[in-house]
């Protein structure tokens, strides 16, 4: 699939719809009373989860049947709950990163990111421009491992097998990229306050360049697989659509939203890292099918691919990390910063006291967003539809739960 | 992207809210909100002509005295962000926003349990991520243990 140039998100997200009204209570079960309806069909009750392998992680979802049809869905969250935003009270500032590693366990660099963006934000620490590079480099190999992730276990969730083993071969080499740069596959901590851990290894450039020559050949391999199978493509084509104004009013941010027509993204509109100075499109949908959030989330793989072509290229010389204290404590105030992390956009928002510890941290979960408004668009469908809606909005149990 | 006070101030004013103040800070410009104009203000702004009909994010903070939640509302057509923040007593109440901004739906629910507050209005009012019987988790007098420290208990 080429990109259309008509999918491309244009610059001012320019949206002026009427505001959402919620015809009815969108969320919780319709509970109809004795449990039967005018042709006499007992509603079914049917818990999904926590422990199931179409809930991408720890997810209960109660939805009420009415045959294969779906009337009331409710989703209990909680079960991976270990209370980050209170342990990150008693962290200092250089080791908030640990903690946001754990939110998003697939997309760690963006949560370090922003809480080291919130810190320097507070410090007014002046990062040093290859920090900058080598934020978004790593931030872009970490959305492509991301995105594989949800390709592969979105086609588990429309009966698909293949992509998954596909998608784990590709991502096993970016994780090996990850793992020689941070130190780790996953819970890298990598980006600290002012600047990041350490420099790239020696010979990383030319490990990166052979993958993304070789990931060229596979991402069109991998649409072929899974966005060229027709019983795939007639599982999302018109299943799950969330327009503008319910992705407006819920809260949808990053691809999802893209995928909905409203052409937001925090790389382009409050550019942060290096992504000024990067050139890439920002890829934009108006169905807000599955199929949509599918095409959207392809084509930024391909974009992540350009950029970090354009990192290796344009990596500056100099330091990796400007001069801070060991110890680092803000003056008191507030500071929020946002990043656009592969499930839209993660933004912490950090209280000091002056103190070596934060006073309040919150991180902003973009799934926790997407679970809502699944659980409001749910109704309606099928019940293999709702789990293949839950599947296209990339949720990870992680980030939600907190 | 900062919005204009002064624009924001007439549009409530012109929206019969007399007595909120508007104010810059570092973090961005803040609305102070009395809890019973809440639902009132909020649906002002989202219907001004800034438009501001997207929430970033909903959050509380426990200052030591009482509980500050921050509405941290957006405007897509024009990028600006704006803070709508209120104050609750401990053990008080405050209105859920949901019928104006959806979003809120389950960080509300969050705000209430972790502060240990009455959500009134909302259609799902249960605990979100904690189960019943546990105390509110994110109050400043609630102190985190070290496994030692609960070993030695």
């Amino acid at each position: 699939m080429t990109q259309d140039p008509n999918l491309t998100a244009p610059v001012g997200a320019a949206v002026s719809e009427g505001a959402y009204v919620p015809a009815q209570l969108p969320v919780g079960l319709r509970r109809v009373p004795s449990g039967v309806d005018e042709v006499t069909t007992e509603h079914l009750v049917v818990n999904f989860g926590p422990q199931h392998p179409s809930t991408h992680g720890v997810l209960r979802m109660i939805i009420e049947a009415d045959g294969e049809e779906v009337v009331g869905a409710e989703m209990s969250i909680g079960y991976l709950h270990r209370g980050i935003e209170k342990l990150a009270e008693h962290r200092r500032y250089n080791a908030l990163g640990t903690l946001m590693d754990r939110g998003d366990y697939t997309s760690g660099i963006h949560g370090e990111l922003a809480a080291a963006m919130v810190t320097e934000k507070l410090l007014e620490i002046e990062v040093p421009e290859k920090a900058h590079w080598i934020r978004s480099l790593m931030g872009e190999v970490n959305r492509i491992a991301s995105h594989l992730v949800w390709y592969g276990t979105f086609g588990l969730d429309a009966g698909a097998m293949g992509q998954f083993l596909y998608a784990v071969r590709d991502r096993e080499d970016l994780l090996d990229i990850l793992e020689a740069v941070s130190g780790s596959r996953m819970m890298f901590n990598y980006v600290r306050p002012g600047g990041v851990l350490a420099d790239l290894p020696a010979g990383i450039d030319q490990k990166l360049r052979a993958f993304v020559d070789i990931f060229d050949v596979h991402i069109e391999e991998h649409d072929q697989l899974l966005g060229g199978n027709e019983i795939f493509q007639s599982r999302v084509h018109g299943v799950g659509v969330i327009d503008k104004q319910t992705a407006i009013g819920f809260g949808l941010t990053g691809a999802n939203l893209r995928a909905s027509g409203v052409g937001f993204d925090v790389r382009r509109d409050r550019p942060y890292a290096a992504y000024e100075k990067l050139d890439f499109t920002v890829p934009m949908a108006t169905e807000g099918d599955c199929w949509a959030r599918y095409a959207v989330r392809m084509e930024e793989m391909r974009q992540s691919v350009r950029m970090i072509r354009q990192c290796l290229d344009g990596m500056p010389e100099g330091d990796f990390t400007a001069k801070v204290p060991k110890v680092l404590r803000p003056p008191a105030g507030e500071a929020y910063a946002a990043v656009e992390s592969p499930r839209g956009e993660w933004g912490v928002h950090l209280v000091s006291d002056g103190s070596d510890t934060p006073y309040r941290l919150r991180y902003r979960p973009p799934a926790l967003y997407a679970l809502q408004v699944v659980e409001a668009i749910m109704p309606g469908s099928l019940i293999a539809d709702a789990i293949v809606t839950a599947g296209s909005v990339d949720l990870v149990l992680g980030e939600i739960d907190r | 992207m900062q919005p204009d006070v002064t624009a924001i101030t007439s549009a409530l004013r012109s929206a019969g809210l007399t007595s909120v103040e508007v104010e810059q800070t570092s973090l961005g410009v803040i609305v102070r909100a009395q809890n019973a104009e809440l639902l009132q203000l909020l649906s002002a702004l989202r219907d001004s002509s800034s438009e501001f009909t997207f929430m970033v994010d909903l959050f509380g903070v426990d200052t030591g005295e009482l509980v500050e939640i921050t509405y941290h509302l957006r405007s897509l057509s024009r990028d600006e962000d704006v803070y709508v923040r209120t104050s609750v007593e401990y053990d008080d109440g405050f209105p859920s926003v949901w019928e104006i901004y959806p979003a809120a739906l389950m960080p509300e629910r969050e705000v209430a349990e972790m502060f240990g507050l009455k959500l009134s209005g909302h259609p799902n009012p249960k605990r979100l991520l904690t189960t019943d019987g546990l105390e509110p988790m994110l109050l400043k007098r609630v102190e985190i243990r070290s496994a030692e420290e609960v070993r030695s208990r």
